[in-house]
């Protein structure tokens, strides 16, 4: 599904990306882990090229995103993002929110975009928020609709840049279920994540980077119970 | 001392004849400022320098010199080479128009990226195309946040249409210099000109007061 080969990325003279290869099935849920300025979001934020990168190649599903006539938002509209900052149209309703990119982009009638938006809005248990703006949501419930306005797009894959990492405690609980919920739907997600209960409760697999590298992976028990590479006892003991 | 109403009552349609070009001129140089500095203000965000670079000097001819001389330029320089039978005018209208562009430009281009960049990024990882997001996401909470800034170029550009009285164009202050010459008065012509642009600036800024409740309502 996802095939990254000898991925390089600089930011100026600073390489965060040093070579990442890395395979993602179909239905995987592949969840990064790492201390900041790991690279991880910038890893992310590869995959349906927000960020350019320097060198290697990324495949997603055949498409090799770097190949000339490759067309990007083709690609994207495959690829869910969640983004740390929910980053909703504030001008916009909820509902509207979620309808905008199924209408203009898969050119949808409006009934279809809509009904599908309140399916996604009664799935993440927010169909009364459907006529709300933003900015009256809470930080749980703003993660929600950005959940569902990805999944409108019946997306392929799905990103998660640390989705929960702007909200108050009390509220990570019901966007992780709701993650956790499409997990067990076979969806296949990429997880930039600081939450390690999740990271071993949903995960497949966990990749632990530092330094720009893919320092350690592996299944989520085996890699918090045995870690092998000092760098990722380090991070664990730190983190847990 | 004695008001001579009767100065004003004499003048009022050369007063209202200027008015009206006060008003046109007005109206072409806020329609034609938003078109080209609209254009201006996407090529001033290009990402190539070279591209960048005529847009910049632009404006930096446009708003580091003086409207006076822009307009002495475009009268008795630019346009004789154009028309047959420059027009003060006309000549008045372009340079309003030139000139504001180049503060339109820059009032876009803030407002723009005054946008988080977050948005454009969520645009885009939906499959919107570049111009997509441009049109649903950005502009729409951009004009927003523009409203104050364009009333504000708008008033200046109201009061410098009465520069054009450097070139002869019959508008407002043409007509209130030529009533102050004819009679060597000061308080009738100019008070009554002054008022007259008070009106039209008071209702640019409530309209945009208006404009500025409107879509903050959401």
């Amino acid at each position: 599904m996802i095939d990254v080969r000898q991925l390089k990325k600089s930011f100026g003279s600073l390489q965060v990306l040093k070579g990442i290869d890395v395979h993602i099935r179909e239905g995987e849920v592949v969840v990064v882990i790492g201390p900041s300025g790991s690279g991880k979001s910038t890893f992310l934020r590869c995959l349906n090229l927000l960020e350019d990168f320097d060198e290697g190649e990324i495949i997603i599903d055949g498409i090799n995103l770097k190949a000339k006539g490759t067309n990007l938002n083709k690609v994207r509209e495959e690829v869910g993002m969640v983004f740390q900052r929910f980053n909703l149209f504030p001008h916009m309703t909820v509902l509207n929110n979620i309808t905008l990119a199924p209408m203009k982009v898969r050119q949808w009638p409006r009934e279809k975009a809509e009904a599908k938006a309140m399916e996604l809005l009664a799935k993440v248990g927010l169909q009364d928020k459907a006529h709300a703006y933003p900015d009256s949501l809470s930080g749980g419930q703003a993660q929600r609709v950005a959940i569902a306005r990805a999944l409108a797009m019946e997306p392929k894959i799905m990103l998660f840049d640390e989705p929960t990492s702007a909200l108050d405690p009390e509220m990570v609980g019901e966007v992780l279920s709701v993650m956790k919920q499409l997990a067990n739907e076979g969806m296949t997600m990429v997880v930039v994540t600081h939450e390690m209960g999740f990271a071993r409760e949903v995960g497949d697999r966990v990749l632990f980077m530092d330094g720009g590298y893919i320092v350690e992976e592996g299944k989520p028990k085996e890699l918090f119970d045995r870690p092998q590479h000092e760098r990722t006892k380090a991070f664990l003991s730190k983190v847990l | 001392m004695d008001f001579r109403f009767d100065i004003i009552v004499e003048y009022a349609p050369y007063f209202f004849q200027g008015l009206l070009a006060t008003i046109g001129v007005s109206l072409v140089g806020i329609i034609f400022g938003l078109i080209l500095g609209l254009f201006i203000g996407l090529g001033k965000m290009a990402h190539h320098p070279l591209v960048r670079l005529p847009f910049t000097w632009y404006i930096n001819f446009f708003r580091g010199t003086p409207l006076v001389v822009q307009i002495l330029l475009v009268h008795f320089g630019a346009m004789p080479l154009l028309l047959a039978e420059p027009n003060a005018i006309v000549s008045l209208a372009v340079s309003l128009s030139l000139n504001s562009a180049a503060y339109v430009a820059e009032i876009f281009r803030a407002g723009i990226q005054s946008i988080d960049k977050g948005q454009m990024e969520a645009a885009r990882s939906l499959g919107m195309t570049h111009a997509q997001a441009m049109r649903y996401i950005i502009l729409p909470q951009a004009l927003k946040r523009m409203i104050p800034p364009f009333a504000n170029e708008f008033i200046v550009l109201i009061k410098d249409s009465s520069l054009g009285m450097v070139i002869a164009a019959p508008e407002m202050m043409y007509w209130g210099k030529a009533a102050a010459g004819e009679y060597y008065r000061v308080w009738e012509p100019y008070l009554t000109v002054a008022f007259v642009y008070l009106v039209l600036t008071l209702s640019l800024s409530k309209l945009s007061h208006y404009l500025e409740r409107k879509y903050s309502t959401q």
